[in-house]
């Protein structure tokens, strides 16, 4: 009896034993395969944060997409009709009933996505024909986020754009990837076996951390301004290449604006934007596509005949294996087509460096004027061509009578190559070497965006002996640099000699606007000092404003300065044609370089374009950056200085008044008048009193006769000299009004304000901008 | 000095009227209340989920508790001796009942077995459970009579007379009558085919027989034979095989075969130390096979921990020992094999049922006394400490000093 007691509890110890075992040592191990199996794990993405502009403008949002899951599982063992839902799920989704159908059979999977990013309207749907049809435990929507860019293609490769898995892939999507995409969170729910939720509810929320919102520099109105710019620009001047505009503040380094031509819509990166390479890569494809159908076609007498061959000739199989033609089309076309999609991603204005040619001599100036070489007076002779030691032919200027006798300020107005070698040759090679480094050329600028590109310059031990590299590097030529590094030296040039570290990432908030990262202007060394930084800009006004170079860039009521630049490249007639400026000059708040890559010379050989436009930076990137500049000011409230030009007189009210008070106030305001109708009262005036319109133009005095307001169309003046412009508006009742009134003859009207055949109300006073088409600024040659 | 008024009782009845033992009778309260409170964590989930009243089990449940407590004390009231005359009817009634099974309208078959008798007017019960009370009622009237040395009764001149005699004289003939029993019982179960319930017949059976003084070579004799025959059994038949081998791995079809002792594991093991709590059991939500019946274990083990099982299993242990105390202590032999009986039954079934959650053993249908739903199973089970009880009062009482 005692042996049985024994025995009965020695047993209960080995139940003792097992128990520990299990809930004690092997306790981790089943917990985890316990929850594992209890528990249903679902992420839900975060919210990709916003990307806006520095107005609070939305350039990149995510919305709520769903994804739709089916679950072959369910379906089975709830014997649903998987034909009634492959039926119904094809129609609304646009899929394939008969692959939905396949999927189905997979009989152990809960888990098959067969749509992704179904936008609302299409989940809502499928929500229904869940309902209708009850079949609540075989499909699902899943919610997910789709990026969407609101201006679509603004600032493209600015901010670039994500993978499907909602990753940044390019621009700053990328580089802020871990900001903006926040964190997955999970939700983790109980559930029964049969995938009810727990009643005791165990759940635990693993909540999604919202990603953070980018606030830009970058104002989507100066960008549009900016975009506008060059694009008018590419077209007028038959530009090749696209090219690029960089907007920056040179106090600070916050960049307004950066574009880049050619572009693409965010919404859709890999859809080539620029239609004529849409077009050329669309005839490659259908000519790939038709080779391959025909070869297709032929394939079954062909290998027919291979067999045959095979027989007697055993170098036929080695034949077989190489690609047929239309194979070879097809990976030509898909060459061509991620080449065009890289060429649209990039940014030539940060991605890629080119030669900066004239652009680049205000810095120059200013490496010898701080180091004590030249002063504002030095004298420097050009006549019309410099020989350079190591060098067998003489280096020309483009002014090749030679610009004579002209001082440092000249010579910067002259862009006149000799001086600017005879500057280098005082600086030096070390010197120039070192503030090539100073100005932060020979490295990255640190700017916040993707792939910022590297220039190319001589290795210092070459070039401390090598005075030819240092007579074309004197005047921009030879080596590479990127766009933003040289608005960016630039900017230190005419700020005071501050190098600012440019960017474009003002802050970080988080989903409810708290700040968690502010850029606060960087400082990356101080280059020159105020006083030569305060000389070299006002030099580089006088570009602008004293009838340098850069006088198309001349805008009445602003005070601009800038150089003009017109780089070489390695191939022959390929120029890019370039503008740097800045204003209000004595106290810069914007600076912009603006550049056409490769206007399309009227003949090979020709500098001009068939549109009859000079092809260098002073007569095409000058001008359009000028009014860019102007109209940036407007934008942000810069107040204009002088009133409007001497010339332009503001039209007296005369409505209502007797016939002679009206006649001597026209009179004492320089203008002359025109009566319809008899009477002795003015009832009415063509323009209205307020208007401001250049003197001498007539204004017409209504007496009694109804005013006649049929609308006129405006002619297109550009092109065409001031007298003429005037007379072709006047002729149609248009008052014209040119901000730089110049008579000469070498000014053609270059653009104007109504675009031509605008209907437009008599008097309406339509303002023209002329240029001088005859400015030559080459770098060298 | 009124009391010697009173009409003198035979001693058995004075003696039927003496004192349950109270620490057995705690117990077994303890460990049906528990037991209750428990079933209603584990029987809620499935309630809710397969529509119905979630407490539906438990009021079910606690209805036959209240009912088997009444029938506990009927029965401890009960003297004892009343049922050495019935034994044999009993076990004739239950291998009628046995039979019964088979009968189609009152036999309900459940997974390819009949192991349930519906009779109307009475809850549905497995006969099994009445035939191993039988089995302990019979084996204990019988061998209570057992006289050890005695001669062989056989004439000796007559054909084998000797070689009985022999057979008698090593004890091997007095075996018979419950090699028998047993023997019919387990061809019986064999029929519905019930494992844990012949399993369960045959270790009582063989305690009973041992405590009565069965020289142990039998049980080694015999249990070497059981062992061949269950190697045998389990080495032919393909239902065996396939359980000896989810046994020894379940996690070789964790979806199928293997899913009950996996699901029960996975319970068990995050129990951990101190267990999730009364009433969070996320197993039971029906991912647990049987939650609430073979399976509540499992539940209590996710729910109280190692802690909180190790309590309950000792309170088992503390039952059973008692019991065997008892045992030990009661007035005569009949009672002391009863006790034994009922006791190793217990006891047994404990140990069997962790067993078969924890995956010492390859899975069979057995329930937890006082835990297990099951109204009748229940009924049956407290019927038996009954019976205990009644043994008990008969224990006379130690002197003090």
């Amino acid at each position: 009896m005692l042996l049985a007691g024994v025995f009965g509890v020695a047993t209960f110890l080995i139940l003792f034993a097992k128990l520990w075992k299990i809930q004690i040592i092997d306790h981790e191990f089943y917990e985890e395969k316990a929850i594992a199996g209890q528990t249903r794990d679902l992420t839900v993405s975060a919210n990709r944060g916003k990307i806006t502009d520095s107005k609070g403008n939305i350039l990149a949002i995510s919305a709520s997409v769903h994804n739709v899951v089916l679950s072959p599982k369910d379906i089975i063992e709830r014997d649903y009709d998987k034909k009634v839902i492959a039926d119904g799920l094809a129609s609304i989704l646009d899929l394939d009933s008969a692959k939905l159908l396949q999927r189905m059979e997979k009989a152990k999977s809960q888990y098959e996505v067969i749509a992704t990013k179904v936008e609302d309207d299409k989940a809502e749907e499928v929500r229904q024909f869940i309902t209708d049809h009850k079949f609540s435990r075989g499909i699902y929507l899943q919610a997910d986020t789709k990026r969407y860019y609101p201006k679509s293609s603004m600032a493209a490769q600015v901010i670039g754009f994500v993978n499907s898995d909602n990753r940044g892939s390019y621009g700053l999507e990328s580089l802020y990837d871990t900001d903006l995409a926040g964190e997955k969170g999970r939700i983790v729910t109980s559930r029964t076996a049969s995938g009810v939720e727990m009643i005791s509810g165990y759940e635990a929320y693993v909540d999604a951390e919202n990603g953070q919102n980018l606030n830009l520099t970058i104002d989507a109105n100066i960008q549009a301004k900016a975009q506008y710019a060059l694009e008018t620009g590419i077209e007028k001047f038959e530009v090749l290449e696209g090219g690029f505009c960089i907007v920056m503040n040179p106090k600070t380094g916050a960049i307004y604006a950066m574009v880049s031509s050619p572009d693409y819509d965010l919404n859709n990166p890999s859809s080539i934007k620029d239609k004529k390479k849409a077009a050329e890569l669309a005839t490659m494809k259908q000519n790939a596509d038709r080779v391959l159908a025909e070869e297709a076609a032929k394939q079954p007498s062909d290998a027919a005949t291979a067999t045959a061959e095979t027989q007697d000739n055993p170098d036929a199989q080695e034949e077989e294996t190489e690609k047929t033609p239309g194979e070879l089309l097809m990976d030509e076309y898909r060459a061509a087509l991620s080449q065009a999609q890289l060429a649209q991603w990039r940014s030539k204005a940060m991605n890629d460096s080119y030669e900066p040619g004239s652009t680049f001599k205000p810095i120059v100036m200013a490496m010898g004027l701080e180091e004590g070489m030249i002063t504002e007076s030095s004298n420097f002779f050009c006549s019309g061509q410099i020989t350079v030691p190591g060098w067998p032919k003489p280096i020309k200027c483009h002014n090749h009578n030679g610009h004579g006798s002209q001082d440092t300020r000249h010579a910067l107005m002259n862009s006149c190559n000799p001086a600017m070698i005879q500057i280098g040759q005082k600086i030096g090679n070390n010197t120039f070497y070192e503030y090539m480094k100073d100005f932060g050329l020979l490295g990255k600028t640190g700017v916040d965006m993707q792939g910022e590109g590297l220039g190319r310059f001589w290795p210092q031990d070459e070039f401390k002996n090598d005075i030819v590299s240092l007579a074309t590097a004197s005047f921009g030529q030879r080596f590479q640099i990127t766009p933003i590094g040289l608005i960016t030296a630039l900017s230190s040039v005419i700020n005071g000699g501050h190098l600012m570290e440019p960017y474009v990432v003002q802050s970080v908030t988080d989903a409810s606007g708290n700040i968690i990262k502010y850029h606060e202007p960087t400082q990356v060394r101080q280059v020159i000092s105020q006083q030569t930084s305060d000389l070299v800009r006002s030099m580089m006004e006088s570009v602008v404003g004293d009838g340098g170079t850069g006088k198309n860039a001349f805008v009445n009521g602003y005070r601009i300065g800038g150089k003009t630049g017109t780089s070489q490249t390695r191939q022959e007639g390929h120029l890019i044609t370039s503008f740097v400026g800045f204003a209000p000059a004595d106290d810069p708040e914007i600076i912009v370089l603006l550049a056409y890559d490769h206007p399309k010379p009227a003949a090979p050989g020709s500098t001009v374009t068939s549109g009859g436009y000079y092809i260098s930076g002073g007569n095409m990137a000058a001008p359009m950056a000028g009014q860019l500049i102007a109209d940036i000011l407007d934008y942000m409230g810069v107040q204009k200085e002088g009133g409007p030009a001497a010339s332009d007189v503001i039209v007296p009210n005369v409505k209502g008044k007797p016939l002679d008070a009206a006649q001597s106030a026209l009179k004492s305001a320089g203008l002359s008048w025109k009566l319809v109708g008899k009477g002795g009262t003015v009832t009415d005036q063509t323009p209205t009193g307020g208007i401001s319109i250049p003197s001498g133009s007539t204004v017409v005095l209504y007496l009694g006769e109804e005013k006649v307001t049929t609308k006129v169309a405006v002619p297109d003046v550009t092109g065409r000299t001031y007298s003429a412009a005037k007379k072709a508006l006047e002729d149609r009742g248009l008052y014209m009004k040119a901000p730089r009134a110049d008579g000469t003859s070498k000014m053609v009207a270059f653009s104007q304000s109504i675009v031509a055949d605008t209907e437009v109300d008599p008097g309406t006073v339509v303002e023209v901008r002329f240029m001088d088409n005859t400015v030559q600024d080459y770098a060298n040659d | 000095m009124r009391n010697k008024k009173k009409p003198s009782m035979s001693i058995e009845k004075q003696l039927a009227r003496g004192p349950l033992d109270l620490p057995f009778l705690t117990l077994t309260l303890l460990l049906l209340g528990i037991g209750l409170i428990t079933l209603l964590s584990a029987s809620y989930p499935s309630g809710y989920y397969r529509g119905g009243n979630p407490y539906d089990i438990f009021i079910r449940q606690a209805v036959f508790a209240v009912l088997g407590i009444g029938v506990m004390y009927v029965v401890s009231r009960v003297d004892y001796q009343r049922w050495r005359g019935l034994s044999l009817i009993v076990l004739m009634i239950s291998v009628v009942l046995l039979l019964l099974v088979k009968v189609p309208g009152l036999g309900s078959s459940a997974g390819g077995a009949n192991r349930w008798l519906e009779i109307p007017g009475l809850p549905r019960f497995q006969p099994s459970e009445i035939a191993k009370f039988a089995v302990i009622l019979y084996f204990s009237a019988r061998l209570s009579k057992r006289k050890e040395g005695t001669k062989g009764p056989y004439d000796p001149r007559r054909l084998g007379g000797r070689t009985l005699n022999k057979l008698h004289e090593v004890g091997f003939l007095e075996l018979l009558p419950y090699a028998g029993v047993l023997l019919l019982m387990l061809g019986l179960l064999a029929l519905q085919p019930h494992m844990s319930a012949t399993i369960l017949i045959l270790v009582v059976g063989a305690s009973i027989l041992f405590a009565a003084g069965i020289k142990l070579r039998w049980f080694i004799i015999a249990g070497g034979l059981m062992v061949t025959l269950l190697g045998l059994m389990i080495a032919t038949t393909d239902y065996m095989t396939t359980r000896v081998q989810m046994w020894r791995n379940p996690w070789a079809d964790p979806l199928g075969k293997g899913l009950q002792a996996i699901q029960s594991l996975l319970a068990i093991g995050s129990g951990g130390l101190l267990g999730l709590g009364l009433g969070n059991s996320r197993q039971k939500f029906l991912y647990l096979p049987e939650e609430h019946n073979d399976f509540i274990f499992s539940v209590i083990c996710e729910e109280l921990g190692f802690i909180g099982v190790t309590l309950i299993l000792t309170l088992f242990a503390l039952l059973i020992v008692r019991g065997y105390w008892l045992a030990m202590h009661a007035r005569d032999r009949f009672g002391s094999l009863l006790i034994v009986g009922v006791t190793t039954l217990l006891a047994f079934q404990v140990f069997l049922n962790v067993a078969v959650v924890t995956n010492l053993f390859p899975v069979t249908g057995i329930s937890l006394p006082f835990f297990s739903y099951g109204g009748s199973a229940l009924l049956i089970q407290l019927a038996e400490m009954g019976v205990v009880l009644a043994v008990s009062r008969q224990i006379p009482a130690q002197k003090s000093d």
